[in-house]
């Protein structure tokens, strides 16, 4: 028997059983995974984007394959807050997993709007706030590309809502960490990067862009060197933890985003390679602390830093 | 016929043979027995071709035929994946989720039925045509392709059905023409309880057209790039009269009726 190892996390309020999540928009509600996993082995459930009213997304095609990862799309599609509260939040209510439901607006008032509606909701934990999804035309990215604009929609936000509140930062930007330095300063208590990488593929037969909009947001372990690098920037840069993601395919991945400064970690363009990827993304941070000797996986968490090492 | 209660899970599969049937067309058998006994005709089959970070995303494949343990998928190549799964020799393992997806419906009491196949359109009908003639259905075939050499299942066509009607790009077999063309004559004609179509988009949508106007409730298969295949990510959208469903839950065979084929009719179109 192995000694065991304290797997818990704290992000806000929030004691996760492990630092593994799923990435909005890549795990539905969870439901559609529950064949393939036990949901109450992650650390939390995060929801795709939820908005107040139902929207329907982008025209297709919405996804396409490129070197080491792929370009999506899909816009947000949803059928809004009563909808998801009445069916994917409902379900999510009887599995014994933290939700964290991310957030989408086109203005301050939506994501205003949808927050106080959410805020009334006792199955909730958590919530991301969705300020950096390329792939809309109002709202998403605008507001978290421009620190006085991701300021606004967090102080508004955060007004309407006591719930844990983590702000997704978008990679599409000059300099991230200030970025997450403005979110901070508004009240977040944790920020999540980092959302896709705005990119294009053009269809040399067709000579017509791959994607029904032109542009997508760039997932996969291509993005990962960069994401890991603005992980350790951001962690450097704020007090509030940061759950890392982009690209996370595997245990030594994880472990890579928890070494630059990440408390939690997620999991997203991996589950559609394997659906058991979060699982087993889990187990084997759990292992690789054994292994390591380490009495908690948050002895991971900026391990990497040389003034740590020091 | 419903597929409730087979859920989908992660399967093991072993190539046991992989030929090519026509140009630019290749038969992979796979022994998949779990998936193999639970999958329905027009469900289909999320297979990861190869390992490694080049190859991101699954590809999904209609099963042609389930008989006694391995799953028959048709395939044409048409991109790095198909390729890839073209070059693999028997002895490959590649893993596969499956069952997936809402497959043919055959409503109580048919008794008439037209299966219209257009070019690899074939590749979700072998499961169905040998369905309808277990259950006593007399089927007609439509089936249309560039040439006669590129008319695909011939064989189990021709064994399981009461009649089969062919057409031709260049009149090699058959009537020189579009399968369309055929299929008009035929519901008029035959009257069928039910039309089953997959084929490329457009002659899907004139044959539901044909249909929808002598009155045949009429079933499409239809094919969208597909990223999770259990209906998470929200890639494969089909356009329905009741918002945007997904191709592999919802799918990939919908009531012709529900379909929304012109992007321009979609009303959430640019919403």
């Amino acid at each position: 028997m192995s000694a065991a190892v304290d797997m818990r996390v704290r992000i806000g309020a929030l004691e996760l059983r492990n630092p593994v999540m799923t990435a909005s928009g890549t795990f539905g509600s969870g439901r559609e995974y529950a064949d393939f996993i036990d949901l109450s082995r992650l650390g939390a459930v995060v929801t795709k984007g939820v908005s107040l009213e139902p929207w329907a997304g982008n025209d297709s095609p919405r996804i396409a394959e490129t070197p080491s990862g792929m370009l999506n799309s899909i816009g947000l599609q949803n059928p809004g807050a009563e909808a998801f509260c009445a069916g994917d939040l409902a379900w999510l209510a009887t599995q014994d997993v933290p939700v964290i439901v991310n957030l989408v607006g086109h203005s301050v008032e939506e994501y205003r709007s949808v927050a106080e509606r959410l805020d009334t909701e006792p199955d909730i934990a958590a919530f991301e706030l969705n300020i950096s999804c390329p792939n809309v035309d109002a709202g998403g990215m605008a507001f978290g590309t421009s620190c006085p604009a991701a300021a606004e929609v967090v102080r508004a936000v955060r007004a309407a809502t006591s719930k844990t509140l983590i702000v997704k930062l978008s990679p599409n930007v000059t300099d991230i960490a200030e970025i997450a330095r403005a979110v901070e300063a508004e009240g977040a208590d944790a920020v999540s990067l980092i959302n896709t990488l705005l990119g294009m593929v053009i269809d040399t037969r067709t000579f017509k862009p791959a994607l029904a909009r032109g542009v997508g947001g760039l997932s996969g372990p291509a993005v990962r060197p960069v994401a890991v690098r603005m992980v350790w920037q951001v962690a450097h840069a704020v007090g509030v933890p940061v759950i890392g993601m982009g690209g996370v395919m595997c245990t030594n991945d994880a472990a890579e985003f928890m070494l630059a400064g990440a408390t939690g970690v997620a999991v997203g363009t991996a589950n559609f390679v394997d659906p058991a990827a979060t699982v087993s993304i889990a187990d084997g941070l759990e292992r690789f602390c054994v292994d390591r000797g380490l009495g908690s996986v948050g002895d991971l968490v900026g391990a990497a830093w040389p003034e740590r090492s020091a | 016929m419903t597929e409730a209660g087979h859920h989908p899970e992660v399967e093991r599969a072993g190539l046991v043979a992989n030929e090519r049937v026509a140009e630019g067309v290749g038969l992979a058998v796979f022994d998949a027995p779990r998936t193999a006994s639970a999958i329905r005709p027009g469900q289909f089959v999320h297979l990861r071709i190869a390992e490694g970070a080049e190859f991101i995303l699954r590809r999904p494949f209609s099963v042609y035929r389930a008989p006694a343990g391995r799953l028959e998928i048709l395939y044409q190549v048409v991109g790095r994946g198909t390729r890839a799964l073209a070059q693999a020799t028997p002895g490959a393992v590649m893993d596969l989720i499956g069952p997936l997806g809402h497959g043919w419906l055959v409503p109580e009491g048919t008794a008439h039925a037209l299966v219209v196949a257009g070019g690899l359109g074939a590749a979700p009908m072998g499961m169905l045509v040998e369905e309808l003639a277990r259950r006593g259905v007399a089927t007609t075939l439509a089936q249309g392709a560039p040439s006669e050499g590129r008319l695909l299942a011939r064989e189990l066509f021709e064994a399981t059905c009461r009649r089969t009607e062919v057409a031709t790009d260049d009149g090699s077999a058959g009537l020189c023409g579009f399968v369309t063309e055929l299929t008009d004559g035929l519901i008029a004609a035959d009257r069928p309880d039910i039309v089953y179509v997959c084929g490329p988009e457009p002659m899907q949508r004139i044959v539901a057209a044909q249909a929808a106007a002598a009155g045949v409730p009429c079933q499409v298969s239809l094919e969208r790039l597909m990223a999770c295949g259990v209906g998470a990510c929200l890639s494969c959208v089909v356009s329905t009269v009741s918002g945007r469903k997904r191709a592999c839950v919802d799918g990939p065979v919908f009531d012709a009726a529900e379909v929304v084929w012109d992007p321009c009719e979609d009303p959430e179109a640019g919403a």
